[in-house]
């Protein structure tokens, strides 16, 4: 009887429900975010997408096989022929420790799981720990209720689920989770002003160093969030205490990543929360001394230590940068800032798709309804401010420009929008939902339950309607009557169905393709799966040498790597661009000039891409562009980019096109033995589809390759690099016969003796010499 | 020192200045911060820096199989690019979904007559709802297989 007494007890206690609910909802938004991203696994296969994951697969496959220590001084030879690269020193460890750790964990359970599949489902995993760390940021912000709207947001919103879905093992899967958390922890300790939630926030930004590059984000957010709020005279020891920590902390553990190693207190990223740091701990000084000094001393001080300083830390500054010691802005940083730079100054940079400037499109195909609600959002935090709302406003602010400067950026935004946009429909529905007559208890319990169930709100709307006429005669004095609010509710709640239809839409069409399984739809609605990608790369593995050198443009490098497991000269890690260079260069020029290169780089085989009988657009040929100005950036007198035009500056591979074009090594390539091949019936031989143009030089011979592979569908050719060709024989070889004459004649058969006195018998012997 | 100083006044005199911070000086309202907010949120959406970059003519055009040019608005099927007014056409109705969304919040104050309330959430819903349905409008305009398979 007892135990009945307490259930009935529990049951009535309000905050039991909540508990219940919020857990009941954030496992549901995990479930939910995992298993919209499983898509590409259902239609596929489990397989790593795309090129940086599979170098990730491939650093952390060694890392597992050969322990830690060994990953760290992993110097990686088959990459970046002939100099190859330090992969310790020049990765973020964070994604590699974190799924070996999970790896190692599950085996000590005795649980065989192959590291492949840990890479393909981490970042699924992960998008829930993200989901969880934005409810609690929300929560510190806002409300629970806000709380459970924002989770169930970033669980599905296809900004992020963009770069989360199974088998996409990048760094941004967890960087995201650890941006959030490391928020989270930043508000938390803001508020508390406690050492031991500061204390936490630099080892969550730890985690974050360690694993994405997209740190620099955050140490330049929190020390804005800083200045901003001494600015607005919102200065506290609690805001002392929480940042000299995370910045003390914080800068000593990313200092431990091997490949950020100094660049926190050497370079000029840094440098703002190095500002930041001595400017509040100034201002806690001046602080402290206008509790001891008059008035008037303390003006004095002021006036004298305002200027001894900015002297001497501009002087510093500018010292240092002179010196050497602080580097300047990192090309891709500047970027951010100058919009113009990097298409002027870093081609390399430029080319990247996903660093080109963002469009409309963009925004609302990743954002859709919250792009609407977030200002909304941004309102209410304005209207309410307080020192954590700084914060998120701040970072609504910045998030947005960098978002629109670069597509890649809209991830760091999204988190936010789902922030900001889950406090807009929290507060409206809040309003509207509220019963005017009855408790607010009920009503703040009953609307997280409500709304972030986006598919299972009928019933409880149902029950609301039902409600309705009865409050309705009560609530009309200053209310709007429960009608009005119904009907609010419910579009409320059709709007935010549509979202998460939109979300299933973009997530299931344009984010789960894996990229190296091509898959195309017939008119009967079957799907035709092309896997030329991998059978060349088995080609490679299976018929080369091991030791064979593989020449490709570089965005195919990791993918070489990775399944062919051959040498290749450059890859996704484009940290050398006069080596890219060199190979845009061989891509660019002329079979002979390009065998010259070729041959001093050591090529035994060369790979490139080819869409035109299938109609693929991401091949070689549009991307052909690029190499060559990247290659006209080290090499301006041998390449121009003006000569792969024709005389109106286009560019065209038909009969039109410039005779360097239809020349350079890549045309000869790509279209070998194509004038031979008619696809349809309707258009003439070498008709090319991904351009829809017929090509302009179709029967030709190459000299110094030879075809050695071509897949399925064409879409990868492989050539093998002749030897050198032997001595050229003489072809005018007139036989003729030597008549060998030697002077040693009967006479003079034996040896002679200069001056020797010739006696002959019966003769005196004359006396002159002869 | 104090000698040192005060050399150049045996001969200057004073001015009698008053130097005070002007009055336009001052930390902005919470709303001016929030319409600048909103204002660059516009242009931002609109793909303000991809015009800038990339110099789309504002508005294309095609020839029809008469040669007849027709001034086209969207760049269909392009979701990486777009022309100048399409952009702005577009987080033109997202900033209004946005204040939609804000006047629904304001209707609850408690001071509004019952008639005002009614006239401000009927705006309120006309601003989300047209924005609403207008973007989709525009995206099948973008991408004319959106949501139909």
């Amino acid at each position: 009887m007892a135990d009945a007494g307490n259930i009935r007890s529990a049951l009535a206690n309000p905050t039991g429900w909540q508990s219940l609910i919020i857990f009941t909802v954030l496992t549901l938004a995990w479930l939910t975010g995992f298993s919209s991203r499983l898509f590409a696994v259902i239609r596929f296969e489990s397989i790593i997408h795309e090129f940086d994951p599979w170098f990730n697969y491939r650093s952390t496959h060694y890392m597992v096989e050969h322990g830690f220590y060994n990953f760290l001084n992993w110097f990686d030879e088959r990459a970046w022929y002939p100099l190859g690269r330090i992969v310790g020193g020049t990765v973020y460890p964070g994604l590699m420790v974190t799924s070996g750790c999970i790896h190692w964990i599950l085996s000590f359970l005795h649980i065989t799981v192959h590291i492949r599949d840990i890479c393909v489902f981490l970042a699924p995993v992960f998008s829930g720990l993200t989901a969880l760390s934005t409810y609690f940021l929300t929560k510190e912000l806002w409300n629970p209720g806000a709380g459970l709207f924002a989770a169930c947001f970033i669980a599905i919103v296809p900004g992020y689920i963009s770069r989360s879905v199974a088998g996409s093992y990048d760094n941004e899967g967890i960087a995201i989770f650890a941006l959030m958390f490391t928020y989270y922890l930043w508000i938390k300790s803001v508020k508390s002003g406690s050492l031991y939630w500061s204390a936490f926030t630099a080892l969550a930004y730890f985690y974050m160093v360690s694993a994405w590059g997209g740190y620099v984000f955050i140490i330049n957010l929190i020390p804005l969030h800083v200045f901003v709020l001494l600015l607005m005279n919102r200065y506290s020891h609690r805001v002392y205490v929480a940042y000299s920590t995370f910045y003390t902390v914080g800068l000593i553990l990313s200092m431990q990543i091997p490949f950020v190693g100094f660049q926190p207190i050497r370079t000029s990223e840094h440098m703002a929360a190095a500002g930041v740091f001595a400017l509040i701990n100034a201002y806690a000084c001046l602080k402290y001394l206008q509790s001891i000094l008059s008035a008037k001393a303390l003006k004095q001080f002021f006036i004298i230590s305002v200027a001894v300083t900015a002297v001497v830390v501009f002087i510093a500054v500018v010292g240092l940068t002179y010196l050497g010691y602080i580097a300047p802005w990192s090309g891709r940083f500047y970027s951010l800032w100058d919009t113009g730079y990097a298409k002027i100054h870093i081609p390399i940079i430029a080319s990247v798709s996903e660093h080109q400037p963002t469009t409309w499109v963009s925004f609302f195909f990743d954002l859709h309804i919250l792009i609407a609600t977030f200002p909304a959002g941004v309102w209410f935090c304005i209207k309410d401010i307080n020192d954590e709302r700084v914060f998120i406003v701040l970072y609504a602010i910045s998030a947005v420009y960098f978002a629109g400067v670069m597509v890649r950026l809209m991830l760091t935004l999204t988190p936010v929008v789902c922030v900001l946009s889950a406090i807009a429909f929290s507060q409206v529905l809040s309003i509207y939902l509220k019963d005017d007559t009855k408790t607010e208890q009920s009503a703040s319990e009953s609307q997280p339950r409500d709304n972030t169930e986006k598919l299972y709100d009928k019933p409880s709307k149902v029950l609301k309607k039902s409600q309705a006429p009865s409050d309705e005669i009560e609530g009309d004095g200053e209310g709007i009557g429960m009608n009005i609010k119904s009907i609010v509710v419910v579009l409320m709640m059709m709007m935010l169905m549509l979202f998460a239809v939109h979300c299933t839409w973009v997530t299931s069409n344009a984010y789960s393709s894996p990229s190296i399984v091509l898959s195309s739809g017939g008119h009967d609605g079957s799907r035709n799966i092309l896997d030329d990608f991998r059978e060349a790369y088995y080609w490679l593995r299976q018929n080369t040498d091991d030791k064979a050198r593989v020449m490709s443009w570089w965005d195919y490098g990791y993918q070489i790597a990775g399944m062919a497991n051959r040498t290749t000269l450059v890859d996704n890690n484009t940290w050398n661009n006069s080596h890219i260079a060199l190979v845009g260069k061989a891509m660019s020029s002329n079979e002979t000039a390009a065998y010259e290169i070729m041959r001093s780089l050591d090529v035994n085989y060369v790979l490139v891409i080819f869409g035109g009988v299938i109609g693929y657009s991401g091949d070689d040929i549009n991307k052909f562009l690029w190499m060559v100005r990247i290659a006209e950036g080290e090499h301006p007198r041998d390449i121009r980019e003006s000569d792969y035009f024709t005389q109106n500056g286009e560019f065209r591979v038909d009969n039109a096109g410039s005779k360097t074009l239809l020349n350079c090594l890549m045309y000869k390539m790509s279209y070998y033995r194509f004038g031979d091949l008619q696809l349809d019936m309707r258009t003439p031989p070498g008709f090319d589809r991904t351009r829809n143009v017929e090509i302009g030089n179709k029967y030709f011979k190459l000299t110094h390759l030879e075809e050695a592979y071509t897949t399925e569908h064409w879409l990868v050719r492989i050539y093998k690099v002749k030897d050198l060709a032997n001595r050229p024989k003489l072809t005018k070889l007139k036989k003729r016969i030597r008549h060998i004459t030697t002077k040693k004649t009967i006479k003079r058969r034996k040896g002679t003796i200069k001056d020797k006195i010739k006696v002959i018998k019966g003769k005196r012997p004359s006396k002159k010499r002869t | 020192m104090e000698q040192l100083y005060g050399i150049p006044f045996n001969f200057l005199e004073c001015p009698n200045l008053k130097l005070k911070k002007p009055s336009w000086v001052k930390a902005p309202s919470p709303m001016t911060v929030f319409g600048l907010v909103l204002f660059s949120y516009f242009l931002v959406t609109g793909g303000i820096i991809y015009d800038i970059i990339v110099e789309p003519p504002s508005i294309g055009s095609t020839t029809d199989e008469k040669g007849n040019s027709k001034p086209v608005a969207f760049m269909p099927y392009r979701v990486n690019g777009q022309y100048i007014m399409e952009g702005l056409a577009s987080s033109f109705l997202f900033t209004l979904g946005g204040l939609g969304f804000i006047v629904l919040d304001q209707t609850n104050k408690p001071m509004t007559p019952r008639l005002n309330r009614i006239l401000l959430l009927c705006f309120a819903f006309v601003c989300i709802l047209v924005s609403f349905f207008t973007a989709r409008v525009f995206m099948r305009m973008k991408l004319p297989g959106y949501m139909q398979s």
